[in-house]
């Protein structure tokens, strides 16, 4: 009985705060919108509206970004969380506080750091033209490649967690069976490592991909504002066009595609439902 | 069967009753420590101002809360269409004193978010006639100008290799090779598009769809010189990642401080002028405390040190003469010493058009690119 109950309380939050205004977006995705107000109704303009010309072009460009960003974000924290789990021995545990640590601080001030970092004049250039890496201004700032540096680092925490968690349960009998049975370094990764790391990268996936879809504030504050992405977007027609059911219909895509690629990753990793003897 | 949503009416009548009831429940905790008080202090000691954030200095906050016993509270918002969702909405309840744009008295007022203002009670007398009476809101029925800005543009004359004259200078400057990809344009739609449609000779509030998108489209042309359409940073402009940016006369006084080189200029033939003016919400709680923090806000020496503090001009009468001496490139807190004040025009919102005006700003925002 008190396990039902204590299992009602954070439903009922779930259903309070997340299902209800879902369901509301939801619905109003399909009304009429006039400025300042929402008609319900049952249309599906919106839909079209969201999936033609401009905004199907931002959609799609979104996805190739969330895609772009999350493949960088994996390939920076699969050898780090690699290391971490296999390698690091009694630092093992000093190392994940370590990347853990940044996730004290506000998100917001970590990215505008990244703006004094990488600004002409500043830091990083100081740092490239020191090690004679770079002549000349350093102008990132206000470029895509700002904003996957951003996204990369804010992210990376989120993506090394998971890895490091399968990478550490893989056995390390695997790897000595292998290297008896006569595999090589590569071998030894690519064909046991790397596929028994699947639920982890898929998780890594799912945890930063999911928002860089909806990703609004880094490519504000460190891309110029350039480029409209989904965030951008769907933020725009609530607040400066006051178009509630277009935005509505724009967040229901991104919904959808969220699902899909959740119900992708399930199939990927069908059968990983335990990972260690 | 459509059922029409309004996002105000019955929800809202709750949710101020809710608002009362939580607001007394602070106040019944405190009744210990105001029966030890004078009994001539009011019950209402709190005012609720929404504003855009760091627009009223503290010291003037501070003094106006020793002189009439009121703290002021103060929510912010950092664009007038939150500012309009907010008070459109059953979460806008509870707020005494608004500070909207110029472009959007219309619409609070068209949607009874603000409430018409008591001229007995205030003194207009010491304002700036020409801030007065204008065509957003006529008579001053609804607003009050608390203070002023003019859309202009910053430049390094050596980077772009000349004056800036007119938009379409502005435009052309922005194309050649060594200023494209170093420009700044404002994120508000009607000061991108506004560009656009002063160079083709229309008027921005009456301006046609057809003229919208043509307007759009050109400066959509213009968008591939575009770095970052992000606040005004004068640290930008300072070390020379931007050379040409669209700004308000008080960012750009900030980066003239911050670098002397550089150019201001009000570009013709026409420019924006947007005032910022008090509003008294419809649902205020509190009107004695609101007038009163009107009163003390409209006094003269309180308006001189809030323009020495924001670097926004007040909407006070002779305010050039009255700034102290120490003020550094004062003439740039009025736009400088060349503005043709007949030649600037303010946006009023249009829910015909600003549909439009929003979606031509997301797509010169697109073609950006980056």
């Amino acid at each position: 009985m008190t396990d039902d109950l204590f299992a009602a309380v954070p439903t009922l939050w779930l259903f309070i705060f997340f299902f209800a205004p879902l369901a509301l977006t939801a619905a109003i995705s399909f009304g009429h919108s006039s400025f300042g107000d929402v008609a319900f109704g049952m249309t599906l303009d919106n839909y079209r509206t969201a999936l033609s010309g401009f905004y199907r072009v931002a959609f799609l460009r979104t996805l190739q970004f969330a895609a772009t960003g999350c493949l960088l974000c994996i390939v920076v924290a699969f050898p780090a969380a690699f290391f971490i789990a296999r390698r690091s021995g009694r630092f093992e545990k000093a190392a994940i506080v370590l990347v853990l640590v940044p996730y004290f601080t506000s998100f917001l001030i970590r990215v505008m750091s990244w703006q004094i970092l990488l600004s002409r004049g500043g830091p990083g250039e100081a740092l490239l033209h020191g090690l004679h890496l770079y002549s000349g201004p350093l102008d990132l700032m206000d470029t895509k490649t700002a904003v996957f540096i951003g996204m990369v680092y804010s992210y990376l925490p989120i993506a090394i967690v998971p890895l490091y968690v399968v990478l550490r349960r893989i056995p390390v009998a695997l790897e000595d069976a292998g290297r008896d049975l006569g595999a090589g370094r590569f071998s030894t990764f690519f064909l046991i490592i790397l596929p028994l790391a699947r639920p982890g990268i898929a998780t890594a996936i799912l945890l930063t991909g999911v928002p860089m879809l909806g990703e609004m504030v880094i490519p504000t504050l460190l891309g110029g504002d350039r480029g409209v992405l989904m965030g951008q977007a769907i933020s725009s027609q609530y607040i400066d066009a006051q178009n509630y059911a277009l935005g509505s219909a724009m967040a229901m895509l991104v919904l959808v595609s969220v699902g899909v690629l959740v119900a992708l990753l399930a199939r990927f990793t069908r059968g990983f439902a335990e990972t260690a003897p | 069967m459509n059922n029409t949503m309004k996002m105000s009416g019955d929800m809202r009548l709750a949710r101020r009753s809710l608002l009362k009831l939580s607001a007394a429940l602070p106040l019944a905790g405190a009744l210990p420590l105001l029966i030890g008080e004078s009994r001539a202090a009011s019950a209402a000691t709190q005012l609720n101002i929404y504003s855009w954030p760091d627009y009223f200095a503290q010291d003037d906050l501070t003094a106006f809360g020793k002189a009439s016993g009121v703290t002021a509270n103060i929510a912010t918002y950092n664009a007038n269409e939150i500012m309009f969702a907010k008070l459109n909405s059953p979460a806008g309840a509870g707020f005494d004193i608004v500070i909207p744009s110029s472009g959007w008295i219309r619409q609070l007022a068209q949607r009874k978010l603000i409430r018409e203002i008591d001229h007995d009670r205030l003194d207009l007398g010491a304002l700036d006639k020409s801030l007065l009476n204008r065509d957003f809101d006529p008579g001053n029925k609804y607003s009050i100008p608390k203070d002023w800005g003019v859309l202009g543009v910053v430049y390094d004359p050596a980077a772009v290799g000349g004056e800036i004259r007119t938009w379409q200078d502005f435009l052309d400057a922005g194309a050649k090779p060594g200023v494209s990809g170093r420009v700044r344009l404002t994120k508000s739609a009607s000061e991108t598009l506004g560009p656009a449609l002063w160079i083709a000779g229309k008027d921005w509030n009456k301006a046609s769809e057809d003229e919208i998108r043509a307007a759009g489209d050109q400066m959509r042309d213009f968008a591939k010189h575009v770095k970052t359409f992000a606040a005004f940073d004068p640290a930008a402009l300072a070390s020379g990642a931007i050379v040409l940016a669209q700004a308000n006369q008080a960012a750009a006084r900030n980066a003239l401080i911050q670098n002397p080189k550089l150019k201001w200029v009000v570009p013709g033939p026409r420019s924006e002028i947007w005032i910022d003016n008090y509003a008294i919400a419809s649902g205020a709680t509190n009107l004695d405390a609101a007038y009163d923090f009107l009163k003390f806000f409209l006094k003269p020496d309180v308006q001189v040190r809030e323009t020495e503090y924001l670097g926004y001009p007040a909407a006070i009468a002779g305010l050039r003469k009255k700034l102290g001496p120490d003020v550094k490139q004062a003439s740039m807190i009025f736009g400088g010493d060349h503005v043709d004040f007949d030649a600037l025009t303010s946006f009023i919102v249009d829910p015909k058009t600003i549909g439009l005006y929003q979606e031509m700003q997301t797509r010169v925002m697109a073609a950006a690119g980056g």
